[in-house]
């Protein structure tokens, strides 16, 4: 993985970009008067006389759903529903309407700070702008003058959004090679399998469907557009079966068909066991099995030859054997309208790559791939790129992954995992740096819109490693509680408060959609696009300096041509001269009318003109049915083979297994008088983004942790009382609440509260932080980290 | 020139201070005058913060001051109904009481007025529009009505009887008692109406709210007259007091039927909410101890064993009646709001509501036992300025030969 | 003159509670828990793990039923809770006495007391914020997920609410109290 360096510097990419400034337009809001009438032709937002609505995506969660602002003398006062966007189709969660609330925040990062007391004290002062660039200059030339110019001992970690590849425009142009996101602590593993099995991690026709497993997808409280709108619109016995496959009962299980309360963890042999009794009974397609799937003998007498029998799940599930039987045959008379829900989330236990593999294989052998009422790939709508910027430094060492000394085939290759893929594992880079395991010394860290403290497994340790950095500099718009660990904080706006790259999506109904600026950024926050603007600028010629004293190539350049010319091959403000309105202009100027559109309805596809109408009140069409593309790969994968990959025999070399198998170790051992911790998602609360929102703090003002009914009677415990909450890691306390609705030797609680941070003054020590008590387990393929498997022992305090 | 219209005594600051330092005259005006600071107290909380210094909520809107302002009207209907026994229906043994009980009368509304002027939120708003847009289909309204129009007669009615003039009093008198009558039943009807209150909706209270104020104005008479003669009685009032305790047993009786067949018949087939209800009030100490023992059981138990006769222990039981008939007040209020509207979990951690809880506060406390504190004042100076007891010269009362002991 | 009214397809509802925040939003309404115009309820669950009834632990969104016998307007005593021209159950802000007897009286528990005003609030139908600004539906509406509600006018009887109370069953709340309630749930 070494990068290859090239003696030869010059850009890979060229400064293409200035030729977009020319043409750069004037800023949106200066365009107010456009903005009257929006959509009035469909009497969904006639604005007033001394308003208007400014059409904008949602960022209170990852969906992206489409809003329309309104805006009175200057203050946004309502969020409303977009109906323009197939995507979101006409709504807006909870959050979405309290996003209002995250941009009148009083405890808003306002200015930008520098750290006026220990690291962690929260105590900072307020600087300019320019101060805080500075102070991130000297300590960056310090560091990189002291680590011989290695770009690496930087890293860069970004939460989801669409701001996100700004910042990692500014991390590649300045060469560091340390990336960590959210993917391994959220969906590395579900995508990636789809990815291996299938060839794309499909969406679910949720519309057309007419039975739905859906497991470990808490749809009705972990909302994602449409799935959410689109299923429970038809379950109950009104179109599709909804099959509810969940340790506790969620309000999604209140709107299930049925049921399974499944033992924690054990989804792989559930699945397992329905592929059993698939093969066995000869339910799955055959013809499209024989067309469409590669090695399937191989997998057919994996499974058989393991007797994955409905009574051996059983024991391992909680399922009954009747029941899988009752499912597997449901599911395949249903087939190809029948659909395995991929789900999208974190790892729960270690068989997770495994038991999504299993589940896209068990969805292929009913035909349901690429088909109306099946898994969809859909089609998207490209955008044209924009050249990059990438410098090549001749001292930039290689991402800090570790390879084991000695690899040996069969065996994962690296200590954190199997497979390195994207940034690699977070907790996996995270405890090797505090066991002294990297390859190089990693001293500073830039953090945009991400939260580890609160969103990695061991609070305690990524705490430590905060503190172990010499500069940590984090870019966000609240005090959180990572934010409480920086030197320098710059402070963006709110997504209300800014223009987004343009985003495309794909899918049955695909499109494209803008965030636009509703009103000007309050305070002195900025896009991050200012922001790497305002930094770079700073920082490009010091660094530069840096560079040329440690790569002697690049002094011999500047004699063979000049200063000038070998500089501006390293001129790190060239991405960010741009304005983000100009830029999107940019990626959509291959369709007609796509600017104006997305200016003012915040959307475009092609045609939308013709096809969009409203069909009731609260329905709008958005394709004609014709128009929607259900089938767009011939009903195959769309893997290189086109072929359904039931057996990797590649991932075997890398020590993992080439079909879906049951490890005995899988199954997790809760031992007396212990639980098991559940984590998961709420309707009115984004993990720890939203703890400050006033408004959903009335919804739900903290976290209680569910225990049985009847153990909490045994033990004595009652509404409300307060538990703490103990593992290996660490521990936490919050309120419990006693209900029918979990299993006795588990508990359960929303992750995300629980915070530290003194500058959330409504999060502030409300409820209980999950991730001071998981235990940091690393999945073994892909190095997620797994949230399911920790036990807890509970006391009343 | 105020003689002219209402005879009087020297009104002046000296008469109202100078009376006898007896133990229990002066524990009594120590008493009054920490009531009174109560009420001011009270007072100042509610203008500071409002009805945020009461306990009341959502589901639980209506509270203590509700309950005492019902208490006062109570009270003061029944000693307008219960004096009305004498001039208007000319029951010879009652026709003494007239002035007092209406004095009485009087000045229990107006403490009544005291106590909802600071529950009602917008008092001033509720003149205007209750005047220029009244809603003819409330109880509310009806009982605010007819109040004002019966405390307009029972004073026109204590001014003739004070001026001797016995055709307007009787005149005022009938109309008092008429218009009180509907007025109090109408503050029955304010919970009989509710239809979504199940225990609540329906004949009880309007009917019950008549039997327990004629109740309550026997009490009181008990203990205005055992204050007034020290408890040492002569033949003639014996025998007035003798009569009332009668009449009260019987009441007393009667309330005790009804209350029987109430709650049989609200538990009677188990009908949702309703029976919940009446079994609910059925586990409470409120009602046990204070509204059947203390306000029922205890009275009519010396009434019936002494045949009437036990006037000391009577009176005694009567100052226990009238604890007895707070609770009934405070209970009517909190029994009718127990039962919650909204059954339903509105939030994943909550406990499905269930009985809804009401404690009143300090504030509330203070105004409530406070405005006892108007009442006491406001009797002590009518006895002090006005003649409440029958004109020896009155050829009306020539029966009567007044006690001056 | 129309006459407004609601249906809700309550086995839609997923209990996200969008509903409420776009109402507070949308009409102004006070932070707080108990300051609110609109929610979604539910019964605890039956049953003994893992055996539950799923049945039993439905959603119902509510808010005023905007009762064409309403008891709060009844007992109204200065006419401040009154009928608009579109028969909505209005509280006029100017007459209101505070003396809480409509929220005694309303079997539904759709009322509060609103701090600014001091004087008690409920749900209008967006009248004031949305109808007022030419829109034809509720914040409620507009913003639910699986759109669970449908506002209208049922004297039109070629509405979208009145072809929808024509073909399908429905049921109303504590209908037995002859509030004759304008909120229509959909069996």
């Amino acid at each position: 993985m070494e990068i290859e360096i090239s003696r030869r510097r010059f850009l890979q990419g060229s400064v293409a970009l200035s030729v977009i400034a020319a043409s750069e337009s004037v800023s949106f809001a200066e365009k107010n008067d456009t903005k009257s009438n929006i959509i009035s032709s469909y009497g969904i937002s006639k604005t007033s006389k001394d308003g208007f609505s400014v059409p904008t995506l949602c960022e209170i969660c990852v969906n992206k759903c489409a809003l329309l602002a309104r805006v009175e003398n200057g203050v946004v006062t309502k969020l409303d529903p977009n109906p323009y966007f197939p995507k979101s189709k006409n709504m807006l969660c909870p959050r979405g309407n309290a996003g209002i609330q995250a941009l009148y925040d009083p405890d808003r990062l306002k200015f930008p700070l520098i750290r006026d007391g220990q690291r962690g004290s929260g105590k900072f002062k307020r600087v300019t702008w320019d101060e805080a660039y500075t102070y991130i200059n000297e300590k960056m030339v310090k560091i990189l003058d002291e680590e011989k110019d290695n770009r690496s001992t930087f890293l860069f970690c970004a939460g989801e959004g669409m701001a996100e590849e700004t910042f990692k425009t500014f991390y590649q142009v300045f060469g560091s090679s340390n990336w960590l996101n959210h993917a391994s602590l959220c969906l590395q593993t579900v995508t990636s399998a789809y990815g291996l099995t299938l060839g794309a991690y499909p969406q679910a026709d949720f519309e057309n469907a007419t039975y739905v497993i859906m497991a470990g997808a808490n749809r009705a409280e972990a909302i994602v557009t449409p799935d959410t709108m689109d299923l429970f619109k038809r379950t109950e016995g009104r179109g599709a079966k909804l099959v509810y496959v969940d340790p506790i009962f969620t309000n999604t299980a209140a709107k299930a068909d049925q049921w399974l309360a499944i033992k924690p963890g054990t989804d792989l042999a559930f699945v397992l066991a329905l592929t059993y009794v698939v093969l066995s009974e000869k339910l799955y397609n055959e013809s499209y099995v024989t067309e469409n799937f590669n090695d399937f003998e191989a997998y057919q007498e994996h499974i058989l030859s393991h007797h994955y029998t409905p009574q051996w799940a059983e024991k391992i599930t909680g399922i009954s054997a009747a029941t899988i039987e009752q499912v597997a045959r449901e599911f395949m008379q249903h087939a190809p309208q029948s659909i395995y829900y991929p789900g999208r989330r974190s790892t729960f236990a270690r068989s997770d790559f495994q038991l999504r593999r299993a589940m896209a294989i068990f969805q292929a052998l009913g035909g349901g791939i690429d088909i109306k009422g099946g898994l969809v790939f859909g089609k998207g709508l490209g955008l044209s790129a924009h050249e990059e910027v990438t410098p090549i430094y001749a001292n930039s060492k290689a991402r800090a992954i570790k390879k084991k000394e000695q690899v040996t085939k069969g065996q994962a290759g690296y200590e954190d995992c199997a497979i390195v893929s994207g940034g690699g594992s977070w907790i996996g880079w995270r405890n090797r740096f505090l066991e002294g395991k990297m390859p190089y010394k990693v001293r500073g860290m830039f953090v945009y819109k991400h939260n580890p403290v609160l969103n990695m497994p061991n609070t305690a340790k990524t705490i430590e490693m905060l503190q172990k950095m010499d500069l940590v500099v984090t870019i966000d718009t609240m005090p959180s509680d990572t934010v409480m660990y920086a030197d320098v904080v710059l402070p963006e706006c709110t997504y209300l408060e800014r223009t987004d790259p343009v985003k495309t999506f794909g899918g049955v109904e695909p499109s494209i959609a803008q965030r636009n600026k509703v009103i000007e950024p309050m305070f002195e926050s900025k896009p991050v696009l200012e922001i790497m603007r305002g930094l770079s600028a700073k920082i490009s010629k010091p660094l530069f300096e840096v560079a040329q004293k440690y790569d002697e190539d690049i002094a011999s350049s500047i004699e063979d041509s000049s200063y000038d010319e070998v500089y501006a091959e390293f001129d790190l403000t060239k991405p960010f001269t741009s304005s983000q309105e100009a830029l999107n202009e940019h990626a959509v100027a291959k369709y007609p009318d796509a600017v104006k559109s997305l200016k003012e309805k915040g959307v475009y596809y092609p045609e939308m003109q013709t096809f969009f109408k409203q069909l009731s009140a609260n329905t709008y069409q958005h394709y004609p049915e014709k128009a929607k593309a259900y089938t767009v790969n011939a009903q195959k994968p769309k893997t290189s083979s086109k072929k359904v990959e039931c057996n990797l025999a590649n991932l075997a070399d890398k020590g993992v297994d080439a079909m879906p198998t049951w490890k005995d170790d899988f199954e997790f051992i809760v031992p007396e008088g212990k639980f098991r911790l559940i984590t998961g998602r709420h309707a009115q609360f984004t993990q720890s983004g939203t703890g400050n929102n006033a408004m959903l703090r009335e919804l739900i003002s903290e976290n209680y942790i569910w225990i049985n009914q009847g153990v909490a009677t045994k033990k004595g415990i009652s509404f409300g009382d307060k538990i703490e909450v103990s593992s290996t890691t660490g521990k936490t306390v919050l309120k419990a609440y006693p209900t029918e609705k979990i299993g006795p030797n588990m508990v359960f609680f929303i992750h995300g509260f629980g915070s530290e941070s003194k500058g959330l003054s409504l999060a502030y020590r409300r409820g209980g932080n999950d991730n001071a008590v998981i235990e940091d387990k690393i999945e073994p393929v892909y190095g997620a980290s797994v949230m399911h498997e920790t036990n807890v022992t509970l006391r009343k305090v | 020139m105020l003689n002219a219209i209402l005879p009087h005594k020297e009104i002046n600051l000296k008469s109202l201070f100078s009376f006898e330092k007896t133990p229990f005259n002066l524990i009594m005006t120590a008493v009054t005058i920490l009531l009174l600071t109560f009420f001011f107290t009270g007072f100042i909380q509610y203008v500071i913060h409002g009805h945020h210094a009461y306990g009341v909520t959502k589901e639980h809107p209506w509270g203590l001051l509700i309950a005492m302002y019902i208490f006062f009207v109570v009270s003061s209907t029944g000693l307008c109904i219960i004096s009305s026994l004498g001039h208007v229906f000319h029951i010879k043994s009652f026709e003494f009481i007239g002035k007092r009980a209406i004095f009485g009368a009087i000045i229990t509304i107006v403490s009544g007025f005291c106590v909802i002027g600071l529950e009602i939120g917008h008092p001033i708003r509720m003149v205007i529009y209750n005047t220029i847009s009244p809603g003819f289909t409330s109880a509310i309204w009806g009982m605010g009505a007819l109040y004002s129009v019966y405390l307009f007669l029972i004073i026109m009615e204590f001014i003739f009887l004070s001026r001797n003039e016995h055709k307007w009093s009787k005149f005022f008198g009938l109309g008092g008692l008429l218009i009180g009558v509907a007025a109090h039943s109408n503050l029955g009807a304010v919970f009989g109406f509710l239809v979504g209150r199940p225990l609540a909706n329906g004949v009880f209270y309007p009917v019950y709210f008549i039997l327990s104020a004629m109740i309550t104005g026997c009490y009181l008479l008990f203990l205005m007259y055992g204050y007034k003669y020290k408890m040492q009685f002569n033949d003639e009032m014996k025998t007035f007091l003798m009569h009332l305790g009668r009449l009260l047993g019987l009441l007393i009786a009667i309330l005790i039927f009804f209350e029987f067949w109430r709650f049989l018949t609200a538990i009677y087939g188990r009908v949702p909410q309703r029976s919940d209800t009446a079994l609910h009030i059925l586990h409470s100490g409120n009602f046990w101890f204070g509204e059947v023992l203390l306000g029922m059981l205890i009275p009519f138990g010396i009434i019936l064993y002494s045949k009437a006769k036990a006037i000391k222990a009577t009176i005694y039981a009567s100052l226990g009646g009238m604890i007895g008939i707070f609770f009934m007040r405070y209970d009517l209020v909190h029994d009718t709001l127990l039962y919650p509207m909204q059954t339903m979990k509105l939030k994943e951690y909550q406990l499905a509501p269930s009985w809804v809880e009401y404690v009143p506060t300090v504030t509330e406390w203070s105004i409530a036992l406070g405005s006892l504190g108007i009442c006491l004042a406001l009797y002590y100076i009518g006895e002090n300025f006005f003649f409440l007891d029958p004109d020896k010269e009155d050829d009306y009362f020539k029966h009567y030969v007044a006690d001056e002991a | 003159m129309a006459k407004y009214a609601m249906v809700l397809d309550y086995k839609n509802c997923i209990n996200c509670k969008a509903c409420e925040v776009a109402c507070k939003e949308e009409n102004g309404v006070l932070l707080g828990e108990h300051y609110h115009r609109i929610w979604v309820g539910v019964n605890p669950i039956k049953g003994v793990y893992p055996d539950l009834s799923i049945a039993s632990n439905a959603f119902y969104p509510s808010q005023c039923q905007h009762c064409e016998n309403a008891p709060c307007q009844d007992v109204c005593p200065t006419q401040a809770t009154h009928y608009d021209e579109n028969g909505v159950v209005q509280v006029d802000e100017s007459k209101c006495i505070l003396c809480s007897y409509c929220m005694v009286a309303c079997p539904y528990d759709a009322r509060y007391v609103d701090e600014r005003s001091m004087t008690i609030d409920k749900c209008s139908f967006c009248s004031d914020t949305r109808l007022a600004r030419g829109l034809t539906s509720t914040a409620c509406q507009a913003t639910c997920p699986t759109k669970v509600r449908v506002f209208g006018d049922i004297s039109d009887p070629t509405s979208e609410i009145s072809m929808i109370l024509k073909t399908r069953e429905y049921f109303t709340l504590k209908a037995s109290l002859g509030t004759e309630p304008k909120l229509f749930y959909l069996k």
